[in-house]
């Protein structure tokens, strides 16, 4: 016979949501794992929604029939973007497409940890219970870095640097839940890069045609700092011809173009600490998010921060899923006491 | 022995975190507060430049004083749809003292930037507190810092699309700014317009106001205290005040002001009224901000919202409710601006 305790949690079904600004994930105890691209597009008008069938599309379908849909990217730049009241409803409808990815069973109750960017945490955080409490019957909000640090056992001097799209949040832990003074964000992360790149790219190349997602996915593909024995060409149409051109130097300078914002910041969360936790700190600096699958980029923040004396710092195994993997782990680990029914 | 005891220590590390976690969403609720007390330490040397301004803001009173208020001179615009203030005593708004200028507006009702064909090119957007000062804090762990920057954001946002104005804003991110560099900031920028926002926190009242203050005297206990509350960190020596206080009364920055505020009071509030039967308008005061009196152009503070309210609170977690708070900032800044221009009277 099972323990009481146990017996309870069968009936429990746990997800860990990574809700990011470009891409959001869902980890849950079924085992399930699950990415979309965090867009969500309703269809135009009534002949739209005909032929697309569907009331609402979301990730890379809503981007492929974008010039049919009203597109939201609900968390641009770390909060719930500013000006339209349909991204509190897109981040709706991402929690929703997510749990229903997951395959929760019939009569199972949703206990969901969801990691949302630090400075969503701070001004969004009652939005974002209030999206998410329609679909799960009991909820915890945490910050994306802490949700890492968790599920990677980082509990104790360490500093987590979650590179994302809107923001790059850094996190230090030091054996207790994150206060606001451990946690800093900047907004020169992965959108500025594209920003930057789709610039370099239009004043090198003025007569080739792209747009701002094929940019993005150049960097997805070819980011890297530094130096790499590689060539980098992309094909791009040229008066409807295609050509090819080459980027390398362009990914480049776009790429390094968030690195001074990055050491400094990590300097500063270090230095805000007496020295001895200083040096275990920087021994355990963990790169996470899409932008640590920059190439060299771990090496550079190592090489930078050596004028501090020694430092290491490494990469998640898994970027993508380190987030919503972390958060089903902190779900698993709450003690049931804790969960409150919503 | 020694992995045991690591392992106790790593569940002992584990099981503190959890019950932060459990803590922290509860606060998000208003359900409890944390263990730890956000209060901040209130220094000494804070205590004294606070005990100074209101000293200066006394004194300053009985100069000020001399005129009384006029009942012309309220606003007709805001006689309409305003409430009567609460019995606490809360003073409204005074005229003001003689200024040089005021022979030249007698009026009162035409901004001398339009009658004198000023031209306002930069804006300065100032987001209250930020980095340690947190400024009020909400049952639900809501800080006035953070609300205060994304609604300057919006604000900002907005400002830029008219294509009128630079705008540029005394911090764009949680960072730390003294008083003293907000209006150094101004000053650099050559600023033609200061805005400061600001969330009202009346812990001891359950209720939701909008009041809107430029530079002034005020004898109001509650004005004084609030005034005490935001000049914390000023870093102002006695001599720089002075400095500061003899140009006052020879620019036209007093009168604009008033008209700038009124103008931000009557939008916030009657739009603000149409989502909220509850809000209270305290409608446009005097007070001896800091912030303000260093600023040589119209400058004014507006408490856009009441913080300890906890209906509020939830609303300001909201996106679109800061954006409307935005939109109203800037709705009456530009009424501001166009007072008088007959093709702006016309399309409103």
């Amino acid at each position: 016979m099972k323990p009481k305790n146990e017996q309870k949690q069968d009936n429990v079904f746990f997800v860990g949501i990574d809700l990011g600004t470009s891409r959001s994930k869902i980890s849950s105890s079924n085992g399930v794992r699950e990415w979309i691209e965090s867009y969500v597009g309703w269809p135009r008008d009534y002949i739209a929604e005909k032929v697309l069938g569907k009331s609402v599309l979301f990730g890379a379908e809503a981007l492929q029939h974008r010039l049919s849909l009203d597109l939201c990217r609900p968390l641009e730049r770390g909060i719930i973007k500013e000006g339209i009241e349909s991204s509190e409803r897109a981040v709706k409808e991402i929690i929703r497409y997510l749990i229903d990815l997951a395959k929760p069973e019939p009569g199972q109750k949703i206990h969901a940890v969801v990691g949302v960017p630090a400075d969503s945490l701070k001004v969004n955080k009652l939005a974002i219970r209030k999206a998410v409490a329609e679909y799960v019957h009991a909820l915890m909000v945490v910050s994306e870095p802490f949700a890492i640090a968790y599920g990677m056992e980082l509990l104790n001097n360490a500093l987590i640097v979650d590179i994302g799209a809107g923001t790059i949040d850094f996190c230090i832990m030091h054996g207790t839940i994150p206060s606001e003074e451990d946690q800093k964000t900047i907004l020169t992360a992965g959108d500025y890069i594209d920003e930057q790149l789709f610039n370099y790219l239009i004043e090198k190349y003025p007569s080739s045609k792209f747009n701002k997602n094929m940019v993005r996915q150049f960097k997805e593909r070819f980011s890297f700092v530094r130096d790499i024995n590689e060539e980098i060409r992309v094909e791009l149409p040229v008066n409807g011809k295609p050509v090819m051109h080459d980027i390398k130097d362009e990914i480049r300078r776009s790429c390094e173009s968030i690195l001074p914002a990055l050491v400094e910041t990590t300097t500063e969360m270090i230095a805000r600490f007496d020295p001895e936790f200083q040096m275990k700190i920087k021994n355990n600096i963990v790169l996470a998010g899409g932008g640590s699958l920059i190439r060299r980029i771990a090496e550079y923040l190592q090489d930078a921060l050596k004028e501090y004396g020694t430092c290491k710092v490494t990469r998640v195994a898994d970027p993508l899923f380190a987030g919503a993997d972390g958060a089903l782990r902190l779900a698993q680990d709450v003690p049931s006491k804790y969960w409150e029914e919503l | 022995m020694i992995p045991i005891f690591a392992r106790k220590n790593e569940l002992r590390i584990r099981q503190k975190i959890l019950r932060g976690v459990y803590e922290e969403n509860l606060l998000m609720l208003g359900k409890r507060r944390p263990t730890l007390s956000r209060r901040r330490l209130f220094l000494p040397k804070k205590i004294l430049l606070s005990a100074v301004v209101c000293l200066l803001a006394i004194l300053m009173h009985g100069q000020y004083m001399g005129t009384s208020l006029s009942p012309s001179e309220m606003p007709a615009n805001m006689n309409t749809y305003r409430l009567p203030l609460p019995a606490t005593g809360v003073s409204s708004e005074g005229t003001g003292n003689t200024l040089e200028l005021s022979d030249f507006v007698s009026s009162g009702n035409l901004p001398l930037s339009h009658m004198f064909d000023l031209k306002i090119r930069t804006i300065m957007i100032d987001a209250g507190h930020g980095g340690a000062d947190s400024g009020s804090v909400g049952k639900m762990g809501t800080m006035e810092k953070d609300i205060t920057l994304d609604i300057a954001k919006r604000l900002k946002t907005h400002l830029v699309k008219s294509d009128r104005f630079h705008v540029v804003m005394t911090r764009e991110d949680d960072s730390s700014v003294p008083l003293s560099k907000r209006v150094a900031l101004a000053q650099e920028a050559k600023a033609d317009l200061f805005i400061s926002i600001h969330l009202n926190d009346l812990p001891r009242k359950p209720i939701n106001i909008i009041e809107t203050y430029y530079f002034g005297p005020s004898n109001d206990e509650k004005t004084l205290r609030l005034a005490k509350r935001e000049n914390v960190g000023s870093e102002y020596g006695l001599s720089d005040f002075k400095e500061v206080m003899e140009r006052l009364g020879k620019t036209m920055k007093l009168q604009e002001s008033r008209e700038l505020a009124k103008s931000i009071q009557a939008n916030l509030f009657i739009n603000s009224r149409k989502h909220s039967e509850d809000i209270q308008n305290y409608g446009v005061k005097r007070a001896p901000f800091v912030v303000l009196l260093g600023v040589d152009v119209p400058a004014v503070l507006a408490e856009v919202s009441c913080l300890s309210n906890n209906e509020e609170e939830r609303e300001l977690s909201s996106e679109s409710h800061r954006e409307n708070i935005a939109r109203y900032l800037a709705a009456g800044i530009f009424d501001y601006l166009n007072k008088g221009a007959i093709t702006y009277e016309a399309q409103k």
